[in-house]
């Protein structure tokens, strides 16, 4: 498959800060790639070079192997985007505020029209194609957001945290939406904080922070460099020192955290550690209120990689 | 595609009920409170009594016409009553104009002499008068000689003088009410007013097209973004949403102009089609100034709309607006800044039509505000072409 955008040492710095620190990367056609890091972790910053809107200090963009400048008018023609902020016109209502940004790529009305309703139904906001945006619920808004980023069905899509704020049942439109725009076959570009959406949606993932990129790989690939297997949670009222220490003493163990009557167990490996810690915590008499296991998460791949939590600086 | 960002940028517009009161109501809510404060302003200009002073001497005694006119032009029973005068004599009377408390003073010796210290309208009506008596003091002696024949002819061997003073006032009557006239013509601060008005509102579309350019805008509006990343051209864009401004800025003209003729019967006089022209060209040049302050300022929208409307204001206030003395200082001291001022370009080309009876220096202004606009345009283009930002 061919590389639909090139990336190499693409370097930004805004006020002595480097936003974007050498980062190659490539996006294969039809593929989605995640770019997943926490608020600040220069995300939105890559695309926005990418994109041609920011200066960068060094590095080359191809986007259809072409070089990418504010002038490839070409390039731009083949390109949707969704950004965090909902980007319509407040004076003009939901099917005008697609018809004019569809406007800017197709020219011929007919053409035009089916695309608009394609979208509306897409996002599943054909009822409401005569509001105006005020009078939309943030989730219709950022669906109509959507809408008006691929209704002139772009190859190349660039998704930049498209559902932030946004409540679950437009959460899971939207995430339908964007799987049948990956079967229709274009190639995304998905930016989010939210690591069970990269996990759902994305062929490859790459994990950035301060601008630089930690890891990339498929989900499994990078759920091997968590180092751990499983973890298995405890919700405790109580448990003993000597009790912890007990669990420990387990050779798959690789780390046990007891945080405000919570358990933490992670495992390196090991076939049957839910059953044997749950035999473990009855010897002991230890009573608990609830107790799961978990395969590891990307979460679980940041903490690892940089020694914080991508939620806890979300 | 430049058809579908006129189509929109015009909906845009309309929609915006603040962009509309401020380009569409506000100027002619400014009309309104013109037409209420400066209507009784033309009354008491009307109203104004000069002081002048006479030099009591024999020559003035015996000359009756001058006496009689000035006695009935500052009669307090005269409704008419343009003077209030002090007879004294020549030591005194300089004092008097010294001291300012008078415009002038007339002294008579073989002829009517006038002095002043100042050259304002005051001392242009006061010399006027002077000049249309003596005119008129011809028809008195002709009409006096044939009446004085007549009355011979008859056997009538007295003279009516009442009957020929009463003529000749009326005749000077006539005169003054037609300097009262000609006198508001050149001192109406309403008319000064209104056509500031009409030069505020042209610069005012200002902010009509600098509200679409930052629409347009990536570091200004996510919608900016999401033009700046499609695939229209930015010159396409920017006649587009300029045409658009134009648009809706020509509608607010022609309300501004049927509501104060019709409404607030304002008289533009006999110029009228060369007032429009100019209102016309000065909104261009105003569209213009929005969209260079715009595409040209990396500040945010707040400060973009302030600096438009500090540059439209204070280039109102050296046009005139606040006093037409301004409008002169600066023509004194420091040309070159009411030449590149578009409020002075356009107040400078509706005074022309009045002053001037050629239109020279009025096909100047409508050049200069063409050529600024030009201005304007280009650097905008430069400003928009290959934008790249720092941070959006």
């Amino acid at each position: 498959m061919k590389n639909i955008v090139e990336v190499k040492e693409l370097t930004k710095e805004y006020k002595g800060i480097k936003a974007v620190d050498n980062l190659s990367l490539e996006v294969k056609e039809g593929e989605i790639l995640g770019l997943l890091g926490p608020n600040g972790s220069g995300k939105t910053t890559t695309i926005n070079c990418i994109l041609s809107l920011l200066n960068y200090q060094k590095g080359s963009i191809k986007i259809f192997d072409k070089e990418m400048n504010p002038d490839s008018y070409d390039v731009k023609r083949e390109i949707g985007v969704i950004f965090q902020e909902v980007a319509v016109f407040e004076e003009l209502t939901v099917y005008d505020n697609i018809d004019y940004f569809c406007g800017l790529y197709i020219k011929e009305k007919e053409t035009r029209k089916k695309y608009i309703e394609e979208a509306l139904k897409l996002v599943e906001i054909e009822k409401y194609k005569k509001f105006y945006p005020k009078e939309l619920s943030g989730g219709l808004l950022r669906r109509l957001n959507i809408a008006c980023g691929i209704a002139h069905k772009p190859k190349l899509i660039f998704l930049d945290e498209p559902t932030v704020a946004v409540d679950p049942q437009s959460r899971n439109n939207i995430l339908e939406g964007i799987e049948k725009l990956r079967k229709e076959g274009a190639t995304i570009i998905y930016t989010t904080h939210y690591m069970e959406e990269v996990e759902i949606l994305c062929d490859r993932i790459i994990i950035l922070d301060k601008g630089k990129i930690l890891a990339q790989g498929t989900s499994d690939d990078l759920k091997v460099l968590a180092n751990i297997d499983e973890k298995i949670t405890v919700e405790t009222e109580e448990i003993e020192e000597k009790i912890i220490d007990k669990i420990k003493s387990n050779k798959n163990i690789d780390e046990v955290i007891l945080n405000k009557g919570t358990l933490i167990v992670t495992y390196k490996k090991g076939q049957n550690n839910l059953g044997e810690l749950i035999d473990c915590l009855k010897e002991n008499k230890v009573k608990y209120t609830k107790i799961y296991s978990e395969k590891p998460t990307l979460n679980d791949v940041f903490l690892n990689l940089t020694g914080k939590e991508l939620r806890d600086n979300v | 595609m430049f058809k579908h960002e006129l189509k929109y940028s015009l909906k845009v517009l309309l929609k915006n009920k603040i962009l509309l009161f401020w380009t569409l109501a506000f100027p002619l809510i400014i009309g309104i409170f013109f037409n209420m404060a400066f209507s009784d302003v033309e009354k008491n200009e009307k109203l104004d009594i000069i002081d002048i002073a006479i030099i009591e001497n024999k020559s003035w005694s015996e000359d009756i016409i001058f006496k009689n006119a000035f006695e009935s032009l500052s009669d307090d029973k005269n409704k008419e009553r343009m003077f209030n005068i002090t007879y004294t004599d020549k030591k005194n009377v300089e004092k008097l104009l010294e001291e300012e408390k008078i415009t002038g003073y007339i002294e008579k010796d073989k002829n009517v002499n006038l002095v002043v210290k100042h050259s304002d309208i005051n001392e242009t009506i006061l010399k006027y008068v002077i000049e249309e008596i003596n005119s008129n003091k011809e028809i008195i002696e002709t009409l006096s000689k044939k009446e004085i024949e007549e009355n011979y002819k008859n056997g009538v061997y007295t003279i009516d003088y009442q009957k020929i003073y009463q003529e000749v006032i009326n005749l000077i009557n006539k005169e003054e009410v037609e300097l009262n006239d000609i006198s508001k013509n050149n001192l109406s601060y309403t008319m000064i007013e209104y056509y500031t008005l009409i030069a505020m509102t042209a610069l005012y579309g200002g902010i009509l097209s600098m509200f679409m350019i930052n629409k347009h805008l990536a570091n200004m509006d996510s919608v900016g973004k999401r033009i700046a990343i499609s695939p229209i051209k930015k010159g396409k864009m920017l006649l587009a949403t300029l045409l658009a401004s134009y648009l809706i800025q020509l509608f607010g003209l022609l309300l501004l102009f049927l509501f104060t003729i019709f409404i607030l019967k304002v008289e533009y006089g006999t110029n009228i089609i060369l007032i429009i022209l100019l209102a016309i060209i000065g909104s261009f040049a105003g569209l213009c100034l929005g969209i260079a302050v715009a595409t040209l300022s990396k500040s945010g929208e707040n400060t973009k709309t302030g600096i438009l409307l500090a540059i439209t204001m204070f280039g109102c206030f050296l046009s005139g607006m606040m006093g037409i003395t301004m409008k002169y200082i600066i023509d004194s001291n420091i040309p070159l800044l009411n030449k590149i001022n578009p409020a002075s370009m356009i107040t400078d080309g509706l005074y022309s039509l009045y002053y001037f009876d050629t239109y020279n220096r009025f096909i100047f202004d409508i050049v200069s505000l063409i050529i600024f606009s030009l201005v304007m345009i280009l650097l905008s283009i430069r400003g928009l072409r290959r934008t790249k930002y720092d941070s959006i």
